[in-house]
């Protein structure tokens, strides 16, 4: 086990070596630059300017180099955007909100989906089960920022029962983006808990324990779900890193100051240095929740064996 | 009054406002003294050249301040610089101004000097930490600011302003020259890297300045120069008499504070920025808050009257409810959705709360590339520019209240234009067009390549725009055309490689200074856009350097009408932007200026403007606002 | 647990039963078509799929534009459904948005489908350095942002309908691959598996025959997910300039345009709204009739 585990962090190292370099190129084969010019075109000398300024004057296998050199020591650069702060300042500020939002709406969202889920199994074919497919559809489909408009309408316009937004001064700013962010992978989570039940109820062995009464059922519960867990964390699991992310809509409609927005704005800014460190962040986050996910397959069906 | 009527009061007061456009162009393009002797700057308006009868364009006028004190005994409010506010206003911790920036734009700075295109995006508040050396009123004409007068020598080329003795930093040294010639030496400087640093290029360039952009020449080249503590002497490449206008972007920056801490990004840093101007910067949390509280300390013009200015961050399609909520002030006409006007149009409560602006005299129009087939030969450009049915398309789709038809590039009540002289060369005639498109080989659409119309980054009204032209080019004239709404970086970025790599494209231009070369400066061969006509070259630049003011604009005139009947550009329509402010959001600002604007115009809320004089918060506030805002 | 081996297995073992050796698919075909919650489904999305197919038929000309007819109501003006902003009729851009969306989203999940469960079935049977690398690749697929891989590619290859599927699906087929590979891992040590190996089924046989069919069911919900989260990423694209351009209709991009008018104009977001829901809804209750019908363990 290990073994397997100093492998995989191994693996990681790898990628993040593989995921640099595909972010650079990626960023510098995109046309566009971090200078704005919405009125008249810069003189060339001052767009130079500009270029020597961000460090992007240098031949590209320089510039990959000097920032691979500086990364590994921690040091990934100033924020094009925000010239006063570095780039890890800045995730290191907005991150935690993201993550508070994210860790919130992920057990909210995840666990109510996943009852949801159950009950609608259980209840295979009856009105409940229609009813709960129907609103975990609503929630992936209508998108989610038609429900954050509705939600501020309803009730910080008219009924004033919540705050607009922002964050940190009051526990109720917690309850719109949560609701907003959580409604798809609730939705996603019932749909698979259901599905993977089902499947499980179905099996032959499951239909000698029912026919053996009551008692045998809960046993089968356990096992039903333990089986069916191994689906419902491969989808559900991402989802986590998801949602800590940050989603740039509901985070910015309801101006949760967190980490979601980076991910698009950087790339439209051509911010360069933000763009890099999101992603090498993004590698690592994901690599840790498939390698955690991994190693749950074996602790729920010992069976698995992952090498 | 319903919205038709509306539009013709706007309509009417247009045509009107350009006649007085061309007497305010005098004004406005000329603050400082002739070309011979020094004179002072006219210190007090003049009146305009025919008589203030136009008609305000909301239903009913905005309830300004008139300072006719009624029998309410109420005290009269002073602020913490001293200045008394009128007898209706409401006690001082309400006078805090309240509205949105946009939560997704880079903010850098809140002074123009350190950024000018990462400042908060559309509706921040900015520029309010140092006095700039001119500002303008609501007639957009030049008004002393830091500079207290100036003049220039015979040759138009060396300017020398007086600069206000009194002012100061809020650490107590005294503002001198030196500071501006470290601020203008900082624009320029290449390590700085101004993102704006095209501006005091040509037209009215700042002497050496291209040359110290370039860092052929030391930044003390720069022909920024002290002359003594209190006098600063501008020089100009060309003899340019609307320099004085340009001006306005000069936000002044510490000479001291700039050596200090190496760059200007000291400004936004609330615990190391200093003030000379009318606030100080409380808070600066770009994508959360920016906070401005009033500087006692002081010494200048511009005295306002607010106390604080308090700005949240939120995404534009969730502005207007937050208004409704009561969170803000204003919601400003850029920041608003269609819905939204929408939604105002239809409560007469809330159209009352409309004010109009003209904001940056910004124009739509479609462009061409025009060194290369189909679009080369003029007759297909002509063509083209008798297709747009702007009556329809602003009426249906664009809405009366946020915009007027354009048939040419300036904006009525900008200075030269000549909006009813130029109106019949871009008409809508699809007739014309397809004889025209027959001339010229392509007839019924025959032969013509498939077209993608490049947009900027339009919102959705725009958008919608390009898609209603779309399809009337292909209804018409049987050429199909697709539209794409790029993405800001990637348009620009095309627009600007040499060669072009736009085909054909929909953008907008918005003045930086009042003056006709600003705006029909992006239509030389050094502008934007890749038409290259020498005779507009040699129009253009010969009248920039004019004095004669009626001269000039003859010529700019005859400059524009080339331009339309060369039509590299099709213009479509003037965006006129409709803000909405609480009834209790008042002053002498908001009454109608000189084109019939009732509304706080460019550039807004800033130490460029005047408005801070005027602007305040009225006692109806308690009816609207719970508590006071923090 | 009474697993299946091979169809002469159960014969064999059951002798109640003597039918005639069935095929797998016939009988899941049947049993399909007993489903009535399945068939309807089937039936809408048949519908649907015509309505894609015969567009330009049903809707002749959804780019007409008349500019005096912009954001009429459902009943206004002679129009059924209104109009959109542009004064187009939402009757015809919604037929025609179907078949946008119907393409955008089928094209993807099936090319993500052939992609991910390939590399999955090939992650998660042989392991190893297989999986090794296939997990690699995996992470390096999810740490790129998908903007700027659909803005990479798309300033490379241009725009358009096919280049907006390939960016999607080469970001999309990742979580099927993932799944896939999890199931299997599950699956390769169940005793039935065992068995066929020892009776010397070739490893192919055995993951397409016997491993493929016991992973469908969170495969086909991935799937049946998938399409609308497809149509909306190729809306996000084509509002950045990066997709379907204009006057082309899809149902997302209808649905996205929409947000700026909704507190007014609510049948311009709703109408398409309901329409993916339909669409996805369909889709779904199709996949899990399939799933059912395909369960070799619901064999009777």
């Amino acid at each position: 086990m290990v073994a397997y585990v100093a492998q995989r962090l191994a693996g990681l190292a790898f990628v993040f070596i593989l995921v640099s370099i595909v972010a650079f190129l990626l960023m510098h084969a995109t046309p566009g630059g971090p200078s704005d010019e919405p009125n008249m075109p810069l003189p060339p000398a001052a767009k130079e300017n500009i270029l020597r300024k961000c460090g992007l004057d240098q031949p590209l296998h320089i510039q990959y180099i000097n920032y691979m050199a500086n990364a590994l020591r921690g040091d990934f650069g100033y924020s094009f955007s925000s010239p006063t702060e570095t780039v890890a300042q800045v995730i290191g500020r907005t991150w935690p909100i993201s993550i508070t939002l994210g860790g919130i709406t992920v057990v909210v969202a995840l666990g109510s989906g996943i009852l949801l889920g159950i009950l609608a199994a259980i209840q295979q074919n009856s009105i409940l089960d229609y009813v709960v497919t129907f609103i975990a559809t609503l929630g992936l489909t209508v998108p989610n920022f038609v429900i954050a408009l509705w939600l501020i309408l309803v009730f910080a316009v008219e009924l004033r029962w919540l705050p607009l937004g922002g964050w940190g001064d009051d526990w109720r700013q917690i309850i719109m983006p949560m609701i907003a962010l959580g409604l798809g992978p609730m939705g996603i989570a019932t749909r698979y808990t259901r599905a993977s039940l089902v499947d499980v109820f179905t099996a032959d062995y499951i239909r000698t324990a029912r026919a053996k009464g009551l008692a045998e059922r809960m046993v089968v519960m356990r096992h039903a779900i333990k089986n069916a867990l191994i689906p419902i964390i491969t989808v559900l699991g991402p989802r986590i890193p998801d949602l800590i992310t940050g989603t740039i809509f509901v985070e910015t409609m309801f101006r949760v100051p967190g980490l979601g927005k980076f991910f698009v704005e950087s790339v439209l800014d051509r911010d360069y240095p933000m763009i890099m460190a999101l992603m090498l962040l993004i590698a690592v986050l994901w690599g840790l929740v498939y390698l955690i996910t991994d190693l749950l397959y074996t602790v729920i069906d010992p069976r698995v064996k992952l090498t | 009054m319903d919205q038709d009527t509306r539009s013709r009061l706007t309509r009417r007061a247009f045509l009107r406002a350009a006649a007085i456009g061309v007497g305010s162009a005098a004004l406005a393009a000329c603050g400082g003294g002739g070309a011979t002797a020094p004179t002072a700057p006219p210190a007090t308006i003049p009146p305009p050249t025919t008589a203030p009868t136009l008609a305000p364009v909301q239903p009913t006028p905005p309830p300004t301040a008139a300072p006719a004190p009624t029998a309410a005994p109420a005290s009269a409010v002073t602020n913490s610089l001293g200045v008394t506010l009128p007898a209706n206003a409401a006690p001082l911790e309400q006078q805090a101004f309240v509205v949105y920036f946009d939560i997704t734009a880079d903010f850098t700075s809140p002074n123009q000097m350190e950024t000018i295109y990462k400042s908060g995006g559309f509706g921040s508040i900015t520029n309010l930490t140092g006095d700039t050396l001119v500002r303008l009123n609501k007639d957009f004409q030049v008004q002393p600011a830091a500079a207290l007068s100036w003049s220039s020598d015979e040759t138009g080329k060396v300017w020398t302003f007086n600069l206000d003795p009194n002012l100061v930093w809020s650490d107590g040294t005294p503002v001198t020259a030196e500071d501006f010639v470290a601020t203008f030496r900082y624009a320029a400087d290449p390590t700085h890297a101004w993102d704006f640093a095209w501006y005091y290029s040509a037209p009215g360039a700042i002497k050496n300045w291209d040359k110290c952009v370039a860092g052929e020449l030391p930044l003390d080249q720069l022909g920024v120069t002290a002359k003594d503590k209190h006098t600063l002497v501008i020089e100009s490449e060309t003899p340019a008499p609307f320099l004085p206008a340009k001006l306005v972007y000069s936000e002044v920056l510490s000479a001291a504070k700039l050596k200090e801490f190496g760059s200007g990004l000291y400004t936004a840093d609330p615990a190391k920025t200093i003030s000379c101007g009318p606030y100080l910067l409380k808070e600066f949390k770009p994508g959360e808050r920016v906070v401005f509280e009033i500087n006692p300390t002081y010494k200048g013009t511009n005295r306002p009257r607010i106390e604080r200015v308090i700005q949240i961050a939120a995404r534009p399609e969730a502005m207007f409810a937050g208004y409704q909520a009561g969170e803000v002030d204003r919601v400003t006409g850029e920041q608003l959705q269609t819905a939204d006007n929408e939604i105002i149009a239809r409560d007469p409560e809330l159209s009352r709360q409309v004010r109009l602006t003209a904001a940056d005299f910004r124009t739509d129009y479609l462009f061409f590339d025009c060194q290369n087939p189909p679009f080369n030969d003029v007759r297909v450009r002509q063509a083209f520019s008798h297709i747009i049915d702007r009556d329809t398309l602003i009426k249906s789709i664009i809405t009366p209240t946020q915009g007027i038809p354009a048939y040419s590039f300036l904006m009525p009540g900008f200075p030269a234009s000549n909006s009813e002289g130029l109106k019949n060369i871009q008409r809508y005639d699809p007739e014309r067009g397809r004889a025209l498109l027959k001339e010229a080989g392509y007839e019924g659409g025959k032969g013509f390549p498939k077209l993608t119309l490049w947009l900027r980054n339009e919102p959705q009204i725009r958008q919608a725009l390009a898609a209603a032209i779309a399809a009337e080019i292909t209804q018409e004239y049987g050429i199909e055309v697709e539209v794409s709404n790029k993405e800001f970086k990637t348009f620009m970025d095309a627009l600007n490689a040499k060669p072009t790599q736009i085909q054909f494209g929909m953008v907008s231009y918005g003045i930086d200074f009042l003056d006709p070369s600003n705006m029909l400066g992006v239509w030389l061969s050094t502008g934007r856009h890749n038409w290259f006509n020498k005779t507009y070259d040699e129009m253009v630049l010969k009248a920039a350097e004019m004095t004669d003011q009626e001269a000039r604009i003859k010529i700019f005139q005859d400059a524009e009408r080339l331009l339309c009947e060369e039509a590299p550009a099709v213009f479509i329509y003037h965006r006129t932007v409709a803000d909405i402010y609480k009834p209790y959001v008042v002053g002498e600002c908001f009454e109608p200026n000189i084109a019939g604007f009732a509304g706080l115009q460019w550039p807004g809320f800033t130490s460029m403007s005047d408005s801070l004089q005027t602007l305040y918060i009225s006692n109806e506030v308690t009816k609207y606002r719970k508590g006071t805002p923090r | 647990m009474s697993a299946i081996v091979s169809d002469k297995a159960v014969t064999a073992v059951d002798p109640i039963i003597s039918r005639p050796p069935s095929n797998l698919w016939r009988d899941a075909a049947i049993r399909f078509s007993k489903n009535k919650l399945a068939m309807g489904a089937l039936i809408v999305v048949g519908v649907l799929v015509f309505i894609g197919i015969f567009a330009d038929v049903l809707a002749p000309q959804p780019n007409f534009a008349r500019p005096i007819d912009a954001r009429k109501f459902p009943g206004e003006a002679g129009y059924i459904l209104g109009t959109d902003d542009v004064g187009r009729d939402m009757l015809k851009r919604l037929i025609h948005g179907v078949r946008t969306s119907l393409i955008v989203g089928i094209s993807v999940q099936a090319i993500a489908l052939v992609i991910g469960a390939t590399l999955g079935l090939g992650a998660g049977f042989l392991g190893g350095w297989v999986d090794f690398f296939v997990m690699r690749i995996v992470e390096l697929f999810t740490a790129i942002p998908q903007l700027l891989f659909a803005l990479f590619l798309i300033s490379i290859f241009g725009g358009g309908l096919f280049n907006v599927i390939l960016a999607i699906a080469l970001i999309g087929w990742v979580d099927i691959c993932r799944l896939t590979r999890a199931q299997l891992f599950s699956l390769r040590e169940k005793e039935f598996i065992e068995a066929a190996r020892a009776l010397g089924i070739p490893p192919f046989q055995i993951a397409w025959r016997h491993l493929l069919p016991n992973a469908l069911t969170p495969l086909i919900i991935a799937v049946t997910l998938g399409v609308p989260t497809a149509i909306f990423t190729e809306a996000g694209l084509s509002f950045l300039g990066l997709g379907i351009n204009e006057p082309t209709a899809s149902l997302g991009k209808m649905v996205g345009a929409s947000f700026a008018y909704i507190r007014v104009y609510w049948h311009m977001g709703l109408l398409p709204t309901l329409l993916i829901a339909l669409i996805m809804l369909s889709f779904s209750f199709v996949g899990d009739g399939l799933r059912d019908a395909l369960d070799p363990r619901l064999r009777k």
